[in-house]
C-alpha cells in the first residue's frame, strides 16, 4: 500500500516508536501514583516527553504542556477555558469541526468567519483585521488547512490578537512537526497538536501548550493533593485526571526525537516539494482540477484534487483498490469547504509525510490517470 | 545520614526542581513525600544531602522554583520543617 493520508494520521513511524510504546507496556507503571521504580519510570518517560515538547515549541517550562488523548481534546479543553454562553468569536474559514462543533455546543455563541479565498495570506490578515471588533472575546485560527494544506498567516493574525488584547488559540494539527510552532513568540494563549501526526507519535496521543490557566474537562485523581475535593490549580495536574497513556507519551517522545533529529525545517521542505511535485503533475491530466498555491510558501504537505464526474468518494475507493491510500469526502470540515467552493462535491486529499517518496507521487499520478482513461 | 527534602506542588515540579539541580551538579532524587508532612495528601519532594542545601536552594531561586516546605530528616525517622 501506498498511505497518502498522513493529514489524517502517519502510519510509518520511526521504528523506535513501537519499540518505546511496547517497552513501556512491559515496565511501566502509573506516573504519580507510587514511588517505587516502575513508576518512577513512567514518570521520568512523560516528563522527558514535556521537555522534548517545550524545546520544540519554545514553551517556557514543562509544565505548560500538557498531554491530551488527541488535538480534538485540547482545542475542547481550550475553548471551554476562554469562551462562555453568548461571547462572540472569531474564527478563520478553514477550521475543523474539532473548532466549530466545541462552540456549536456553547449557548448563544456567535462565530464569526474570515472567510478569504484560498492561498491569499494578505487578504485573510485584511478580513481578521476587519472582523476583530471590540466583542471579539477570542480568536480560534488552524496554522495549515486539513484540506487544502492552505498556510494560514498565523503570525500576523496573533499580532493583532496581541495589539487588541484578545487571547488566541492555535490548532496546529496539520503543522506541528513540520513548520515552526513558537509558543512564545506567537503569544498564543493556547497551542493544541496532535501527538499522531507529524509529531509521529501513536494514536491516543496530544498536546496541548498552554500559556494561561485553564480549565478542566475531567475532574479526578491527579496524585496530586488527594485530601481535596477541588482540582489542583495548577498545570499540568489540573488538567490531566485519571491514569495517563504512558505507552502513548513513550512513542510520542520517541516521535519528538525524531522529528527534532530530522529537524522541522528539512522535513517541511521534503513534504513541501513532494506536494507541489503532486500538484503539478495531477495539473496536466485532462479532467482533473488540483488546488495548489501559486507559491509554495502557502502550501504544506497536503493536496487536494477531483476527477470531473466521479464522485469524490467513488475516486477515493479506486484508488484504494490500486493500493492508494488517500482521503475523500468533506474531512471533517465543512467551512474549509465552503470557504473554497467545494462544500456539495468535496474533494480528494493526498498528505505526505517524512517517509513518503518522488515514487510514490508519480505511482499516485499514474493511478488517476488510469481512472481517466477507464 | 542527615539529609533535606524539598517538598513539592507536585511532581512534574518536583521533576523540574530534580533537573535544575542535576544541571547545577546536585543530586536531586525525586520521592514520594512522606504523608506525614503534606496535609493537602499525595505529593513528591526531591531529596538532597545535608551538606548540598544551600547551594541547591540557590540554584532553586535561580531557576524561580518555589519549594511548598523543606524538611529535614531527623534521627529518629520523623520530619521537621526548616523552610521556607
Amino acid at each position: 500500500m501506498i498511505y497518502l493520508d498522513s493529514a489524517a494520521t502517519t502510519l510509518q513511524k520511526p521504528p523506535a516508536v513501537a519499540r518505546a510504546a511496547a517497552a513501556a507496556m512491559g515496565r511501566m507503571a502509573s506516573p504519580g501514583r507510587g514511588g517505587y521504580p516502575a513508576a518512577m519510570a513512567a514518570a521520568d518517560t512523560i516528563f522527558a516527553c514535556r521537555e522534548a515538547a517545550a524545546r520544540l515549541f519554545h514553551v517556557p517550562e514543562p509544565d505548560q504542556v500538557v498531554l491530551t488523548m488527541n488535538a480534538t481534546h485540547g482545542l475542547n479543553l481550550a475553548i471551554k477555558t476562554l469562551v462562555a454562553p453568548g461571547d462572540t468569536v472569531l474564527i478563520s474559514g478553514y477550521e475543523h469541526n474539532a473548532v466549530t462543533r466545541p462552540l456549536a455546543a456553547i449557548s448563544n455563541v456567535a462565530v464569526k468567519v474570515a472567510d478569504a479565498p484560498l492561498f491569499r495570506p494578505e487578504a485573510m490578515v485584511e478580513r481578521f483585521r476587519a472582523l476583530l471588533t471590540p466583542e471579539v472575546s477570542c480568536v480560534i485560527c488552524t496554522h495549515v488547512s486539513n484540506v487544502f494544506g492552505y498556510v494560514l498567516p498565523v503570525g500576523e493574525i496573533a499580532g493583532l490578537c496581541r495589539q487588541r488584547g484578545v487571547p488566541f488559540v492555535l490548532d496546529a494539527s496539520q503543522s506541528a512537526g513540520a513548520l515552526p510552532v513558537h509558543m512564545a513568540e506567537l503569544c498564543a494563549d493556547f497551542i493544541a497538536m496532535p501527538g499522531h501526526k507529524g509529531l509521529y507519535g501513536p494514536q491516543g496521543t496530544g498536546l496541548l501548550l498552554c500559556a494561561r490557566p485553564a480549565e478542566p474537562l475531567l475532574e479526578g485523581g491527579t496524585g496530586s493533593l488527594s485530601a481535596l475535593q477541588t482540582m489542583p490549580d495548577f498545570l499540568p495536574d489540573r488538567l490531566e485526571a485519571g491514569t495517563h497513556n504512558v505507552p502513548g507519551a513513550a512513542g510520542l517522545l520517541e516521535g519528538l526525537r525524531f522529528v527534532e533529529g530530522r529537524g522541522t525545517a528539512r522535513i517541511l521542505d521534503h513534504e513541501r516539494r513532494l506536494a507541489a511535485q503532486c500538484a503539478r503533475e495531477l495539473a496536466v491530466l485532462d479532467g482533473v482540477t488540483v488546488w495548489a498555491a501559486p507559491r509554495l510558501a502557502h502550501q504544506a504537505g497536503v493536496v487536494s484534487f477531483r476527477v470531473e464526474g466521479m464522485d469524490c468518494e467513488e475516486t477515493g475507493a479506486r484508488l484504494g483498490r490500486q493500493g492508494i491510500a488517500v482521503r475523500a469526502g468533506l474531512h471533517c470540515a465543512p467551512l474549509a469547504h465552503r470557504t473554497a467552493g467545494t462544500l456539495d462535491t468535496g474533494t480528494v486529499r493526498a498528505s505526505f509525510s517524512a517517509f513518503n517518496t518522488t515514487g510514490e507521487v508519480h505511482a499516485l499520478v499514474r493511478a488517476v490517470a488510469r481512472l481517466r482513461s477507464l | 545520614m542527615v539529609y533535606y527534602l524539598i517538598v513539592c506542588r507536585s511532581l512534574t515540579y518536583a521533576q523540574r526542581t530534580a533537573a535544575v539541580l542535576e544541571r547545577g551538579g546536585i543530586t536531586g532524587t525525586v520521592l514520594r513525600a512522606p504523608r506525614s508532612i503534606v496535609g493537602e495528601g499525595c505529593g513528591y519532594a526531591v531529596k538532597v544531602a545535608e551538606r548540598r542545601l544551600a547551594q541547591a536552594l540557590v540554584l532553586l531561586n535561580r531557576a524561580e522554583l518555589r519549594p511548598k516546605g523543606i524538611y529535614i530528616a531527623e534521627s529518629d525517622g520523623s520530619y521537621r520543617q526548616v523552610g521556607p
